[in-house]
């Protein structure tokens, strides 16, 4: 997906955080296609998807005076932004399900059906490349149950009935192997 | 645990609680560590959110309806600038002297004047104020007790009993429910007190769907008591929950359920 250069995000913060309603339109437009697509991808509902897209553009219309260059890329505050959107509305329907079904364990994982459905590894194949292309599908599955899911390393390991010692290791690599391969990657953008 | 232990632990939980996994009794110490203002772990968190925006960056891109921009843009526009700070009206030429001293000393006079008004008002207030938080209390209580023998005497009342979940095994409730008016009266025991900004909420569960059933606050020891508002009838209520959340209560459940019941 395309990513505007930073720089220019981050002037147009600046003149969002004065007021200025035509900057905020262009910052909408550089990148309302990456919140969407994030937003679509946890929920995987248009309407919710399309709510979380408007409440993290209020958002950054309301707070673009708190965000300050050190605390990250514009990208990653807005990917910060909305993936706390919608991972709460992920677990609110969660909520939402599972109190119809309380007499099962209230640990319980509540939509193995959305789990399954998560993260088909052929999908996976398809829609993530770059750094994540080197990872074995294990890794890559517990990062995105994780990341476009909303599932803690217990949740994870309960659904893959495997232990959570296991789990934990491969999150640990999985991220180790994303830091690397991404390390190397803008070593040799800058090279 | 030598202190660089200590450090690459608590590092490598950045990571993962970047990534959004990190759950139980990990979670609570680095969030209380990351409280303290650690500088190190608050960096690695910026560079792992960093690195794994490639996540979301990777997805083949799916581009929102232009309706989508329109109603953002129009909700914009409703709102204030972020940094609203209008600029005055200034007055286009100075006021005549006298008249600008005249206004002075009587302004002074008035500001005094008000001060004293203002002080004698305040106490009679704060006195009425008193007064009325005594009435409103007693008020309730009677009321409550009112509500308490009118329901057992209602030959429509049923009896609700609800058990703990999880979190709360050993709490408990009772629901004196009407299904012909929808009115109900809700007795909670064993609660532990909740933590600040949240409060228990109580649903109404009509087959798949959840209707909020009233919010309410736990004395020290544990009890409850909630006069449930009038509930929408278009729904056949079939049982009740009780879950935690913010203090305000919320539209749907998002917290942990602690009490469930059939009627």
């Amino acid at each position: 997906m395309g990513t505007a250069a930073p720089d220019a995000s981050v002037r147009l913060l600046g003149e969002i955080a004065r007021g200025d309603r035509d900057a905020f339109a262009r910052f909408y437009d550089l990148h309302a296609a990456l919140v969407h697509t994030f937003a679509l991808r946890i929920l995987r509902e248009r309407d919710e998807a399309e709510e979380v897209v408007q409440d993290v553009f209020v958002q950054v219309w309301r707070q673009a005076e708190t965000y300050s260059r050190d605390r990250g890329t514009p990208e990653a505050w807005l990917i910060t932004l909305a993936r706390s959107r919608g991972i709460d509305k992920l677990r609110s329907r969660r909520r939402r399900d599972e109190m119809v079904r309380p007499a099962d364990n209230p640990d319980r994982l509540p939509e193995p059906a959305v789990l399954e459905s998560a993260a088909g590894p052929a999908e996976a194949r398809a829609t993530l490349g770059g750094a994540l292309a080197d990872l074995p599908a294990t890794q890559r599955r517990v990062l995105e149950l994780a990341y476009f899911d909303g599932f803690t390393q217990s949740e994870i390991a309960a659904h893959l009935g495997e232990p959570l010692g296991t789990v934990k290791t491969r999150v640990r690599s999985a991220l180790d192997r994303l830091r690397g391969a991404l390390a190397a990657r803008s070593g040799a953008e800058r090279t | 645990m030598s202190p660089v232990n200590h450090d690459q632990r608590l590092e490598q939980a950045a990571e993962v609680y970047a990534l959004g996994a990190l759950d139980g009794q990990e979670l609570a110490e680095f969030e209380a560590h990351l409280a303290t203002g650690c500088a190190a772990c608050a960096e690695r968190l910026r560079e792992t959110r960093e690195a794994l925006t490639v996540l979301p960056e990777s997805l083949p891109p799916v581009a929102p309806p232009p309706a989508l921009r329109a109603r953002v843009l129009e909700r914009i526009a409703a709102e204030r600038p972020p940094t609203a700070a209008p600029v005055g009206l200034r007055p286009e030429r100075r006021p005549n002297r006298v008249l600008w001293w005249a206004g002075w000393v009587g302004l002074a006079a008035a500001a005094a004047l008000l001060v004293v008004v203002n002080a004698e008002l305040r106490s009679t207030r704060e006195e009425m104020r008193a007064l009325q938080a005594r009435v409103a209390t007693l008020q309730t209580e009677l009321g409550q007790r009112e509500e308490a023998l009118r329901f057992l005497s209602d030959p429509n009342v049923r009896y609700v009993s609800l058990g703990g979940l999880k979190p709360t095994p050993e709490a408990s409730a009772w629901l004196l429910w009407n299904p012909a008016t929808r009115q109900g009266l809700l007795l909670a025991r064993g609660l532990p007190a909740a933590p600040a900004g949240q409060a228990y909420e109580l649903w109404a569960l009509a087959g798949a769907r959840p209707v909020p059933a009233g919010v309410f606050s736990v004395d020290a020891g544990g009890r409850g008591l909630l006069r449930l508002p009038p509930l929408p009838a278009e729904h056949t209520y079939d049982a009740f929950a009780v879950t935690l959340e913010p203090a305000a209560g919320v539209p749907a459940p998002t917290g942990p359920m602690h009490l469930h019941g059939k009627v």
